[in-house]
């Protein structure tokens, strides 16, 4: 990794962080809501590309580590007293370290056999919040972060202050995944998944490459994971159902599995899809089997579509066209 | 004693159904290597066929029939149309592990949602043809109805007969054979594409049966089978993904493990007992508990 | 690396076009408060359309829409129709937050009404920030008796008595029946705010279960083990007691434990009592419970039997449903529904011609304790208090499914969610209903 592309990544970072400033200043409370979601759903399809698109693992667990974070994010928060911002980086080490466990009993499964068990992390996991009082069973814990700070102004409204707090979160840890993906790691992450047998021949240690993958995922999971309970305002079970999941993965490969750059587009997708879907049915009407069942169409449709017509992303059909 | 009886009769009666489940899960991975989650949809959309016949006809064995074939040709099609379609076009790059799962997945939501827009979201029911009534033993009633033993004899003879195409038809030994390595099945002359389709329609009818077994002791919606997916994909990998016998008896572990935690210690322990149970057999045997000696790589 | 850069230009210009796109044009509205003009008052309500809850719940929308449709072709409250926004949550809290938010931002409701669930609506209520907007949050559909708490939820205001009256007043039905009194009890319910709220309204009422009460989380009760709790719960107690069985659950768990009775032959092993919520008779009898099962099941209400057409409230809700909700069948959930919408019809009156968000909270909390509703218990509203109904009377369901009083004649007692005071027998007689159910606050 040399110094020159570090410096430009990062100038990438900041401009884009500029620009978001600037929207965030221009748009209505709606927009920034929505803007925080897309940054929260972004950071989670980071996730997710890291783990299956740069290591090899397939996992359609994440609503799981990401439920990690989020209790730990509320918790903290409401019984510690911490200050959010600390509360959000204890549950990104706390879900890091939570995978890495996970990672190294489950380091020896692949393909289906990891997909498998993630899937029955992801059921089991949040259930067992009912056994534990601390967790607030199905209730759940609040998770309020409280006004933005006064220095802000009166018209600093909580959810462009969610805003910031989302986009910025996504930046610096996207920022950082980046960094890793350029550096050695990275390179051998993608040794790891293009050819495990060859990767193993050069003297990686392919066990322990694959623990690092999950644990630097289960840790971003779990920033996402407490962002995403942060907006809807508490935690509980049901808020990481197995649908958050596979929409994450979703859009993960509406992005391109391995493409790290579309993941702002996979969370605007992921917003945007549901809204569209309403409208639509708002638009035209219909039964209340269809008008309920058309969202998730919607979604499943051009999930498959994706699969079919980019099974790379649609960054690597560009790429294709410029050839 | 009582309640002993019962966890094992329930276990038995639920095991079957997953064992019904993850059959069909291992029929597909052993026929294509693909993880079939579109099977919850698929095997929902078969028993709504069979619940209308069934309300029609007035019989419920007549729906059943229909609801299996009708299991068998939606395999088959969405094989053919949509699963080779896909293969096609997705052959390289590491998404070639990928694709075949979220496509599932996605066929999944499409099934679920046209299941929606057909059948709307009430939950509707299934009147089973035997009594549900439970039988007498030892002067009290235990949870075991004519139609639990029903479930179990139909599971029973449906293992026997997919046992007896597999080993003593040509079809299985084309079966086994493009499972076990297509190049070499298509070397000696075996049409790999329509046998893997075979495999799909099977595992099809597999799902409908389960579902037309399952509903009746339950309601039938567009969701009816989901937490059945799920514990047939955990049976199924507990018992090595690759082996019918391993399926059954991995669902039957599952269903065993699951009744006794929830009767013996805890209600909320059913996922977490699934859970449990199979990070435990994966890690002493990370390929399952009945897969072929030789670890798979894929 | 050039082409990388240029790639990761392109992308990142792709998805700041994209996020531009979002970029609604819209300028904050100044004016009075949103959702109301001289012809319109849109109001919205988020609510489980799929899965288990919506299995009972599904109609409210529908019938609260059905009353308000007929309202507008009467007139409207003060020439404005109401137009009702109804959202989708699936019972998930992130989407009834993101939903709720979009009525208040997107759709612009001048209020909430008749808000679904309590895990969902509590967080939403917070994060779509209806406290700090001052959104009205009429008539939740929950009996968690926690969002009777002024400092968290100002705009809220209650409907269903709590699910902690309902268990007190459960204990007192034990206490009161001779046959049930010296039996074993137990109960099977929700583990959540449903079933907690519950446990906790026994132990406000000193009633202690016989064994620790079973709690199952929401959705994951299987026939497989309502069975084998069944038949634990036989074989623990004397083959003479008839012991009672109080189920505090959805209408579908209820099914799964009533249908695991019939399986062991238990149906008249026990003495049923049915909470409010899942002893819908109705929807019992759709998921194949048989009409001899629930037949002598105690069951609670605060209103008069849905299925008694006698009642004047009643039969004018079913004329209503009849006309303008063709498709479904008149249930208790319809008319909870439009008796809810009727509530809010006569608020938005009482609030004046001029309505603001604030105006319809005060005229609530003045003069909705006077309120014409079918209720057969008084409601609360009152500056210090935003509970809704505070009492239930208990009935034995027949094999129709119709609610008939014990003894014949409907004794309602009310009480409270926090002391361990007993419940008291109530006196109150309902105002009679307005003509042709139309409301005039008079």
């Amino acid at each position: 990794m040399n110094n020159t592309s570090v410096k430009k990544r990062s100038f990438i970072f900041l401009a884009i962080g500029w620009v978001l400033l600037l929207i965030g200043d221009r748009v209505d409370e709606l927009v920034l809501s929505q803007g925080a979601l897309v940054a929260t759903y972004a950071l989670a399809i980071a996730s997710i590309i890291l783990l299956t698109g740069y290591s090899g693992q397939l996992s359609l667990g994440h609503g799981a580590l990401m439920a990690v974070g989020a209790y730990v994010a509320a918790l903290t928060t409401n019984n510690l007293g911490l200050p959010p911002v600390i509360a959000l980086v204890l549950a990104t080490f706390t879900a890091g370290i939570f995978g890495l466990v996970l990672g190294f009993s489950v380091a020896r499964l692949s393909g289906p056999y990891l997909a498998g068990t993630t899937l029955a992390l992801a059921v089991s996991l949040p259930t067992i919040a009912n056994q534990f009082e601390i967790l607030g069973g199905e209730q759940g814990v609040a998770f309020d972060i409280g006004l933005p700070p006064a220095r802000f102004g009166e018209d600093f409204s909580l959810y462009k202050w969610f805003f910031w707090i989302c986009a910025l979160a996504a930046l610096i840890m996207i920022w950082f995944i980046s960094n890793i993906l350029a550096s050695r790691y990275g390179r051998t992450f993608r040794a790891l998944r293009d050819n495990p047998v060859a990767a193993s021949l050069a003297g990686i240690n392919t066990g322990r490459v694959k623990v690092l993958a999950f644990a630097l995922s289960s840790g971003v999971a779990g920033l996402a994971g407490g962002l995403l309970v942060m907006l809807i305002s508490g935690v509980s079970p049901s808020a990481f159902p197995l649908s958050l999941s596979f929409l994450l993965l979703t859009g993960a490969v509406v992005t391109g599995v391995y493409n790290l750059k579309g993941v702002m587009l996979g969370g605007l997708i992921l917003v945007a899809i549901p809204e569209i879907a309403e409208s639509v049915v708002s638009r035209i009407g219909g039964s209340e089997g269809f008008t309920v069942a058309l969202p998730g169409f919607l979604v499943s449709a051009l999930l498959i579509l994706a699969v079919v017509f980019t099974p790379n992303g649609p960054g690597h059909l560009l790429h294709k066209r410029k050839h | 004693m009582n309640q002993f009886i019962t966890a094992v009769l329930t276990s038995l009666s639920s095991g079957a159904i997953y064992a019904l489940m993850s059959i069909s899960l291992v029929l597909v991975w052993r026929s294509t290597r693909v993880v079939n989650f579109a099977q919850a949809g698929q095997a929902v959309f078969t028993t709504f066929i069979g619940y209308e016949v069934t309300i029609r006809t007035g019989s419920y064995w007549v729906g059943l029939f229909v609801a299996v074939i009708c299991g068998g040709l939606v395999g088959a099609i969405i094989d053919r149309f949509f699963m080779r379609p896909i293969f096609k076009r997705v052959k390289s790059g590491p998404i070639v592990m990928i694709a075949p799962v979220v496509a599932t997945l996605g066929l999944l939501g499409l099934i679920q949602s046209v299941i929606g827009f057909i059948w709307g979201f009430n939950y509707v029911s299934i009147e089973a043809p035997v009594s549900t009534q439970g039988y007498k033993l030892f002067g009290t009633v235990v949870a075991f109805s004519p139609f639990n033993l029903m479930v179990l004899i139909v599971v029973t003879i449906a293992m026997l007969l997919l046992t007896l195409l597999f080993q003593k038809t040509n079809i299985g030994l084309a079966l086994r054979a493009s499972a076990f390595s297509p190049e070499i099945a298509r070397l000696s002359g075996i049409k790999v594409d329509a046998v893997r389709t075979l495999g799909w329609a099977i595992a099809g009818a597999a799902g409908g049966l389960a579902g037309m077994l399952y509903v009746p002791g339950s309601y039938l919606h567009p969701n009816a089978m989901d937490v059945l997916l799920i514990f047939g994909f955990i049976a199924a990998v507990i018992g090595g993904l690759d082996s019918l016998f391993g399926a059954v008896a991995g669902a039957m572990v599952l269903g065993f493990a699951i009744n006794f935690a929830a009767s013996y210690v805890s209600y909320k322990l059913v996922f977490t007992t699934a859970f449990a149970l199979l990070i435990i057999v994966l890690l002493v045997k990370p390929n399952g508990l009945f897969s072929s000696s030789k670890g798979r790589k894929d | 690396m050039i082409r990388n850069t240029r790639m990761k230009r392109l992308s990142i210009v792709s998805a700041l076009v994209a996020a531009g796109s979002m970029l609604v044009s819209s300028v904050p509205a100044l004016a009075a408060d949103p959702g109301v003009t001289a012809t319109e008052i849109k109001l919205g309500i988020t609510s489980p359309k799929t899965g288990t809850v919506a299995l009972s719940y599904g109609k409210l929308p529908r019938a609260m829409k059905a009353y308000f449709d007929y309202i507008n072709d009467n007139g409207g409250v003060y020439g404005r129709k109401i137009k009702l926004i109804s959202r989708d949550d699936k019972y998930l809290p992130q989407l009834a937050a993101t939903q709720t938010r979009n009525l208040v931002l997107s759709d612009k409701v001048f209020a909430i009404v008749g808000a679904l669930g309590t895990a969902t609506h509590s967080k939403a209520y917070v994060a779509a920030q209806l406290a700090k907007n001052n959104v009205p949050d009429l008539f939740v559909n929950t009996g968690f008796s926690g969002f009777d708490d002024k400092a968290k939820y100002p705009t809220t205001f209650l409907v269903l008595p709590s699910y902690a009256m309902e268990a007190k007043i459960i204990a007192k039905l034990i206490a009161d029946t001779p046959t049930m009194k010296p039996m074993p009890s137990f109960l099977i319910a929700q583990d959540d705010e449903f079933g907690k709220d519950g446990v906790k309204g026994f132990a406000l009422a000193g009633h202690k279960f016989t064994s620790n009460p079973t709690l199952y989380p929401q959705g994951s009760l299987t026939a497989a083990l309502a069975e084998s709790l069944l038949s634990g719960v036989n074989a623990a107690v004397p083959a003479a007691a008839k012991p009672v069985m109080v189920l505090m659950g959805t209408t579908d768990s209820t099914a799964l434990i009533l249908k695991a009775a019939e399986k062991l032959s238990l149906t008249s092993r026990f003495t049923w009592i049915a909470g409010s919520v899942g002893g819908d008779a109705n929807t019992l009898l759709a998921l194949g419970v048989k009409p001899a099962t629930i037949e002598g099941a105690y069951a609670a209400s605060f209103f008069p039997d849905a299925k008694d057409s006698t009642d004047a409230y009643v039969s004018q809700f079913m004329k209503i449903n009849e006309k303008y909700n063709k498709g479904d069948s008149f249930d208790n959930v319809v008319l909870q529904g439009m008796n809810s919408a009727m509530l809010t019809v006569q608020s938005l009156r009482a609030a004046g011609k001029n309505l603001t968000r604030a105006g319809l909270i005060k005229a609530i909390e003045s003069k909705g304790a006077g309120f014409a509703s079918a209720g057969l218990a008084p409601l609360n509203y009152s500056a210090t208090s935003r509970v809704g109904y505070n009492g239930y009377w208990f009935g034995q369901l027949n094999a129709k499914g119709e609610l008939k009083p014990v003894g014949g004649k409907v004794t309602l007692y009310t009480t409270d969610s926090t002391s361990t005071a007993a419940p008291v027998l109530s006196s109150f007689t309902r105002k009679p209903l307005p003509k042709n159910g139309i409301p005039t606050n008079q």
